[in-house]
């Protein structure tokens, strides 16, 4: 896979270090990367050596995530000339992964990454309400119009995280840009809290929209705090969905390692 | 406005536009040699194909190096259906700080994908064709593309009224900064505007690169037009 945007897909190969066991840290960020719709299926990976060079693990970490994550269907390697790792988009095994990351996760990780997304999203839409052209706002609303009508929860996904991060550059930051960009490669391990209740894109949309007007109409404080209750919404019904795995018990139990990884 | 001032403004009018020119020659070099291409294939009688556009890499890459350019991406881009082979492509070639060689910008052009770079939605791809003529972009950060904040300067590709695509280069905000801050008279929060009324240039600590400057703002403006581009350079009240 060499075609590599500049966008949130760069993010997905970048240095892994977030301190956990590394092999499931590579399995979580790919698994991330495809829950995002980053990563396209039947979409060829670079080989394990460049791997495991972008990702700074060793080839021999590289090859045991490698080996998880064929073994729950998300990738699958071919032997010859045309062959390598290649992405295999498998919805059930994204929310087998995100869910299990979720009850891993402990309340207050989820308030804690709250807390980071409003301060980056909030300051970025109060900076983008003084700082954005009349085409930049019409390229937000473009692109919530497509999350209106998106199908699949990963389409819903891609133009959710693709919204933050336009709004980030309509803020002429790049460093506010990166931050949003990496965010969403945490917050794609997380489950889409939409998946179980479908009607809330209507609420994330319109929300959204009221962020944009306020964002079109320069009024920088209301972008702000829109942006940031929007935000803590989520975080509640994150908050919600994982009590309700909890309770519903051994339906989806987490997987050992990421046991390990919440008990760090 | 006194005598020396306006000869300050002048003075800075013409700095700014003479670095808004070298960069725009060195586009126009590029320009000429994709021009020089299609002229020969229509000689030959066929179209233009791959092969034709990506010879010019290595062209491109040598003005790149050029020592003291301000541009760190150079290339062109080729408007849908014009390659006989391709559908779409990027002969874009990038310098990094601290990496001699230059890179090859690499960009999904899958329509399918999730990834899909669509270049020609872009107002530095879009106000060339649109206009028929040469567009400088941003500041803005290139999400899509770089990853980084500069301009984007384009010349449309024009083969006797077939618009072909543009030829470009990306100039970080801050090497044309540094190339141009003691352009601005002193004393004064001077700053140059472009067409959407956006900082290009600031001499002002109170209103930086970037920002957006509301137009009831704006007043003694010099009337001067910065090489044709829109852009004004105005005297702006401190915050």
């Amino acid at each position: 896979m060499n075609p590599l945007s500049g966008d949130a897909r760069r993010a997905v190969f970048a240095p892994l270090d977030d301190g956990a066991v590394r092999s499931e840290a590579v399995v979580r960020r790919l698994a991330s990367a495809i829950s995002l719709g980053l990563l396209a299926d039947g979409e060829r990976l670079p080989s394990e050596a460049e791997l495991a060079v972008s990702l700074h693990v060793s080839t021999m970490t590289l090859r045991e995530a490698l080996a998880d994550l064929r073994q729950r269907g998300l990738v699958v390697t071919r032997r010859g000339q045309r062959g390598g790792s290649f992405v295999q988009s498998s919805p059930e095994a994204v929310l087998g992964l995100t869910r299990a990351r979720l009850q891993a996760l402990g309340t207050v990780d989820l308030r804690e990454l709250g807390d980071v997304r409003s301060a980056v999203s909030g300051t970025a839409a109060q900076l983008a309400a003084v700082r954005s052209t009349e085409r930049e706002v019409q390229r937000l609303r473009e692109i919530l119009a497509r999350l209106g009508e998106a199908a699949s929860p990963t389409e819903q996904r891609r133009l959710d995280s693709r919204y933050y991060v336009e709004v980030a550059a309509a803020s002429q930051s790049v460093r506010l840009t990166m931050h949003e960009i990496e965010l969403h490669t945490e917050v794609g391990q997380i489950p889409w809290a939409m998946s179980d209740a479908p009607e809330r894109v209507h609420l994330v949309v319109a929300a959204q929209h009221r962020v944009v007007d306020a964002i079109a109409a320069r009024d920088a404080t209301a972008a702000r705090s829109l942006t940031e209750r929007h935000l803590a919404e989520r975080t509640t019904w994150l908050v919600a969905l994982r009590r309700q795995l909890l309770q519903s018990g051994s339906e989806t139990v987490p997987a050992p390692e990421d046991r390990r990884v919440a008990a760090r | 406005m006194t005598t020396g001032a306006a000869s300050a403004w002048a003075r800075c009018g013409r700095m700014v536009s003479a670095v808004v020119e070298e960069v725009f020659d060195v586009v126009g070099e590029v320009r000429d040699e994709v021009l020089e291409r299609q002229a020969e294939a229509a000689r030959r009688g066929r179209r233009l194909v791959l092969a034709d556009v990506s010879s010019l890499g290595g062209p491109v890459q040598a003005r790149l190096q050029r020592p003291g350019g301000l541009a760190t991406g150079l290339g062109l881009i080729v408007a849908p259906g014009v390659l006989a082979d391709r559908r779409l492509h990027v002969e874009w070639w990038q310098v990094e700080q601290g990496r001699p060689e230059p890179r090859a910008l690499q960009v999904d052009l899958n329509p399918a994908s999730a990834g899909f770079y669509d270049y020609s939605t872009t107002e530095w791809f879009e106000a060339p064709r649109r206009t028929g003529t040469r567009h400088i972009e941003g500041p803005y950060v290139d999400v899509h593309g770089t990853g980084a904040y500069v301009f984007t300067l384009t010349v449309p590709l024009d083969a006797d009224g077939e618009f072909l695509g543009v030829a470009g280069a990306d100039v970080p905000v801050s090497s044309w900064e540094d190339r141009l801050l003691d352009a601005l008279p002193a004393g004064v929060d001077a700053v140059v505007l472009n067409a959407v009324g956006r900082v290009v240039l600031s001499g002002s600590s109170s209103w930086l690169v970037g920002e957006l400057v509301p137009d009831r703002l704006v007043h003694d403006a010099t009337g001067e037009d910065v090489s044709r581009l829109g852009w004004r350079m105005v005297v702006l009240p401190q915050r």
